[in-house]
């Protein structure tokens, strides 16, 4: 009995414990787990009084959460670094976030945050094409993934549960020379859209299949690592998200999360990103390493406002496409 | 209250509401909840649009065709394992049994992950050996074969349990009869053995099957990147697409999960029914057939199927956690501990996932134990129709798949509770509740079993003397119990302590579990990471098997399920 009251005590304790470790500051992000934790103990350095908590997952997934806590009555999250601006324009819109002026702005391009501070991008994150090395065929084009050496090896993240590989279907898809008839393609030659970035990463990697459509910085790092794996940047050019940041209108923290999103747009913060291989947002940084210089990619554009009006009607389409459900 | 004894019975009299209470909250209330959800969702017309989505029959498709493949697979190497261990003279058969019945302890998503790594072109382990499958080969698991494949493994423990107690029960001395009856042991064995263990085999397919229709991990892993859906994966992809129509959809989902869930059970019940095999004059020895020649057959068989259900995975999962990047072969010059020290040491994510796992099995192990001593001691002195049907309720959460129960506990606890405006969704205790629900009939076993040891007798004299409840409970009751009840709670707390499917739905920030951990870990490629801290829990299973182990000799027998 004496043990088990012992046993009890501990417990409460611990139970205690982890809800006293609930924290100043909760972050949703998309960033994968060692990025997301590199970021958060980079800021956490920097401002030892905030604790962050963090919650990684795809956008679309984070964003579901997301919903359904608010839905519930709850939101938990404070902070949202996510892959892309369509879906946090879609949150402005609904009156979810909220608008801060950053003094870290002045060093960006007006084009990467928006005018009332509801958000700021933070990244350039390019969606192009990656090989095994021991592929036949080195592909230097879109239009190469549709060749019969490319039959049944093409990888490719799902739009519903990539935030990224959503904005690159609509990129794709508005370019005269692709158009959703690339998709249609795509899938002729056997392609299944399926999970994330990062499952494409592995299934490239690996061997199970030969390319992969995937976001510039997996590749480019883990070839690093000693991969078998290339990254190429398509003659046609590359979509790109930037990973923006933005404060829910609902936070209790709001002075933290002010904080994190100056960390993070600051020189600092950027600079981390530089080390984790991404390509910084702001002004006058440099590239990592494994990247061509910044004016020889070519990114395609994107309408952001057309983009959010027909993102239903183009998940639908892709769906379609591929009768992924 | 203290001392407080109604006429005529042992027990005090809020005892028997107290526990109706319990089993309300945790059986009834999100139960109905579910029905409501479903109810309103049919009666707003919702119906037409969910069941005219052809997601859901091709979930539903394959939900059944896997679970009957995957029941069959476990059908034939349980089996074959619990008459190989249980009634020859096979040797070793303690290590065995222990080896054998490991998968089971172990997290659905690691086996899942340890296979694949064991498989197909992206092996570190084939491919350190050169005998990776070449660029673009499929990974064979990746399909509905793949699935029922794993099932089957991870599910022929359960078989192998149902069958061996009963097994252990045959008498010897009808098997001495028909041998000296000149019987050969072939004809013994169909004769005698088969028709007498069949409940065993119906039984543990029962089981297998609805195991397989509520699990997640599997089907995740493997079924996904290959759009194979099951309902449990369905539901969860439909979480990750929330509308305002979710709740609805989900609560349809899952009730159809547990249709077939009970379907499954009534199978079983039916079959078993007007089949009494009674066996008279029990002599407490087990059968055994003297397997002579054929052990030199047998013996390495099993050794050779249990090395390539438990070492090769586990090693390939080593050689997925050591390697530098993905697709690199392991060799001595690209070894690397980064994924470990990663895990351990800088993801925050790993040291919240370990200590709210251990925290939750710890709490849902405890709060049990308090609660099964008194139900089980109720339920066993009462004896009448109200107790049964309260033994009843506390066995549905536990035979419905874990997915249908948090789906069950979101609806109920999804708006702020009234009155108090407190919310648990998104909090942990959400997840304790919905444990303390689902594991409430494992946490019950075995101490009912050992109250039925219980001679009444020792409590009724100390009442006669004048001894109030709680003085009963402390000087005869726990400490006569008190082994079953620690088996009770380790084995509880390996379970919890490995839970996916409830967690996957119910976690939040700062809420991951060990289960949910390595889910989200491999889906962002990091699968380096997700098989480190899946070696790290494998380790774990087998320290806290290896503890029951030694606390075995202790135990009443039957309560550590692999002890003969």
């Amino acid at each position: 009995m004496k043990k088990v009251s012992i046993f009890a005590a501990l417990l409460a304790a611990g139970l205690v414990s982890v809800s006293a470790e609930a924290t100043n500051l909760v972050l949703y992000t998309s960033q994968p787990n060692e990025d997301a934790q590199a970021t958060v103990d980079g800021f956490m350095a920097a401002n030892p009084d905030v604790k962050v908590d963090w919650v990684r997952d795809g956008t679309p997934k984070i964003m579901a959460k997301l919903q359904a806590e608010i839905e519930a009555g709850n939101p938990v999250a404070d902070v949202l670094l996510i892959a892309d601006t369509v879906t946090l324009e879609r949150l402005k819109e609904a009156g979810k976030l909220l608008a801060y002026k950053s003094p870290e702005a002045a060093s960006y391009d007006a084009a990467l945050y928006d005018a009332d501070g509801h958000y700021y991008s933070t990244k350039l994150i390019t969606t192009g094409i990656m090989y095994n090395t021991s592929a036949s065929m080195k592909p230097a084009s879109w239009k190469d993934l549709t060749k019969p050496e490319a039959k049944g090896l093409l990888a490719m993240p799902s739009p519903l549960t990539s935030g990224a590989a959503l904005i690159h279907a609509q990129t794709l898809a508005s370019v005269d020379d692709l158009g959703w008839d690339y998709y249609k393609a795509l899938a002729a030659n056997g392609a299944i859209p399926a999970g994330g970035n990062g499952a494409v990463l592995k299934s490239v990697a690996s061997g199970e299949k030969a390319y992969g459509m995937v976001v510039d910085y997996m590749p480019i790092r883990e070839k690093a690592k000693g991969a078998p794996v290339e990254f190429v940047f398509p003659q046609e050019g590359v979509s790109a998200v930037t990973e923006p940041v933005g404060i829910l209108a609902s936070t209790k923290n709001a002075e933290a999360a002010k904080k994190f999103v100056d960390y993070v747009l600051s020189e600092k913060g950027q600079e981390g990103f530089l080390k984790l291989g991404y390509i910084p947002a702001r002004n006058g940084m440099k590239l990592p390493e494994g990247f061509p210089a910044r004016d020889s990619i070519k990114v395609l554009p994107i309408k952001a406002g057309e983009a959010l009006k027909n993102t239903d009607q183009d998940l639908k389409t892709f769906s379609g496409i591929y009768g992924s459900n | 209250m203290q001392g407080y004894v109604r006429a005529g019975s042992s027990q005090p009299a809020w005892l028997f509401p107290l526990i109706i209470l319990v089993v309300l909250i945790l059986s009834v209330l999100p139960l109905a909840r579910l029905a409501v959800a479903g109810i309103a969702a049919l009666a707003h017309g919702g119906v037409s649009a969910v069941l005219a989505d052809p997601a859901l029959w091709s979930a539903t498709y394959y939900t059944i065709v896997t679970a009957i493949l995957g029941t069959l697979i476990s059908l034939v190497i349980g089996c074959a394992f619990a008459f190989l261990l249980t009634l020859t003279d096979i040797r070793g058969k303690g290590l065995l049994s222990f080896l054998f019945v490991l998968p089971m302890m172990i997290p659905p998503q690691v086996t899942a992950l340890a296979w694949v790594q064991m498989s197909g072109p992206s092996s570190p382990l084939l491919k350190a050996l050169h005998i990776a499958p070449s660029l673009g080969s499929p990974q064979p698991l990746y399909s509905v074969g793949g699935i029922a494949l794993l099932y089957g493994v991870q599910h022929a423990p359960l078989v192998y349990l149902a069958l061996r107690s009963g097994l252990m029960a045959l008498p010897r001395d009808g098997v001495e009869a028909a041998r000296l009856s000149g019987a050969s042991s072939f004809r013994v064995f169909r004769n005698i053995i088969l028709p007498l263990s069949l409940p065993g085999v119906i039984a543990g397919a029962a089981i297998s099957f609805v195991s397989c229709t509520g699990n997640f991990g599997i089907p995740a892993i493997l079924g996904i990147p290959a759009s194979i859906y099951t309902l449990p994966t369905l539901i969860f992809s439909k979480f990750s697409a929330f509308t305002s129509r979710t709740f609805g959809e989900v609560a349809l989902l899952s009730a159809i999960i547990a249709i077939i869930a009970v379907a499954g059970l009534a199978v079983q019940d039916r079959a078993l029914r007007g089949r009494d095999y009674r066996v008279l004059g029990l002599s407490g020895a087990t059968a055994t057939f003297d397997l002579g020649g054929w052990k030199y057959l047998f013996a390495p068989l099993i050794w050779v199927i249990l090395f390539f259900m438990l070492a090769a995975p586990f090693f390939a999962l080593l050689a997925g956690a050591l390697v530098p990047a993905y697709g690199v072969p392991l060799t001595f010059k690209t070894i690397s501990f980064n994924a470990f020290h990663e895990v351990l040491f800088r993801q925050a994510v790993t040291r919240t996932a370990f200590v709210n796992s251990l925290s939750l099995a710890a709490g849902t192990a405890m709060c049990l134990l308090l609660v099964t001593v008194l139900s089980a001691y109720a339920l066993t002195r009462r004896r009448d129709a109200v107790s049964r049907a309260v033994s009843g309720l506390i066995e549905i959460p536990y035979s419905l798949p874990g997915i249908v129960i948090a789906v069950c506990f979101i609806l109920v606890f999804a708006a702020p509770l009234p009155v108090l405006n407190v919310t648990f969704y998104g909090t942990i205790w959400i997840i304790l509740i919905a444990y303390l629900s689902s594991f409430f009939a494992v946490s019950l076993k075995p101490v009912v079993s050992a109250f039925h040891q219980l001679d009444p007798a020792l409590e009724e004299a100390a009442r006669l003397s004048g001894a109030g409840f709680f003085r009963r409970l402390r000087d005869i009751i726990v400490p006569l119990i008190a082994p079953a009840a620690g088996a009770s709670v380790i084995l509880v707390f390996l379970i919890a302590c490995n839970e996916l499917t409830i967690s996957a739905l119910l976690w939040s920030a700062g809420t991951q579990t060990l289960g949910v951990a390595i889910y989200n870990l491999d889906d962002s490629g990091s699968s380096d990471l997700a098989s480190a801290l899946s070696v790290l829990i494998v380790v774990m299973v087998i320290v806290m098997m290896l503890l029951l182990e030694l606390l075995a000799r202790r135990l009443p027998k039957g309560v550590v399920p692999w002890r003969s």
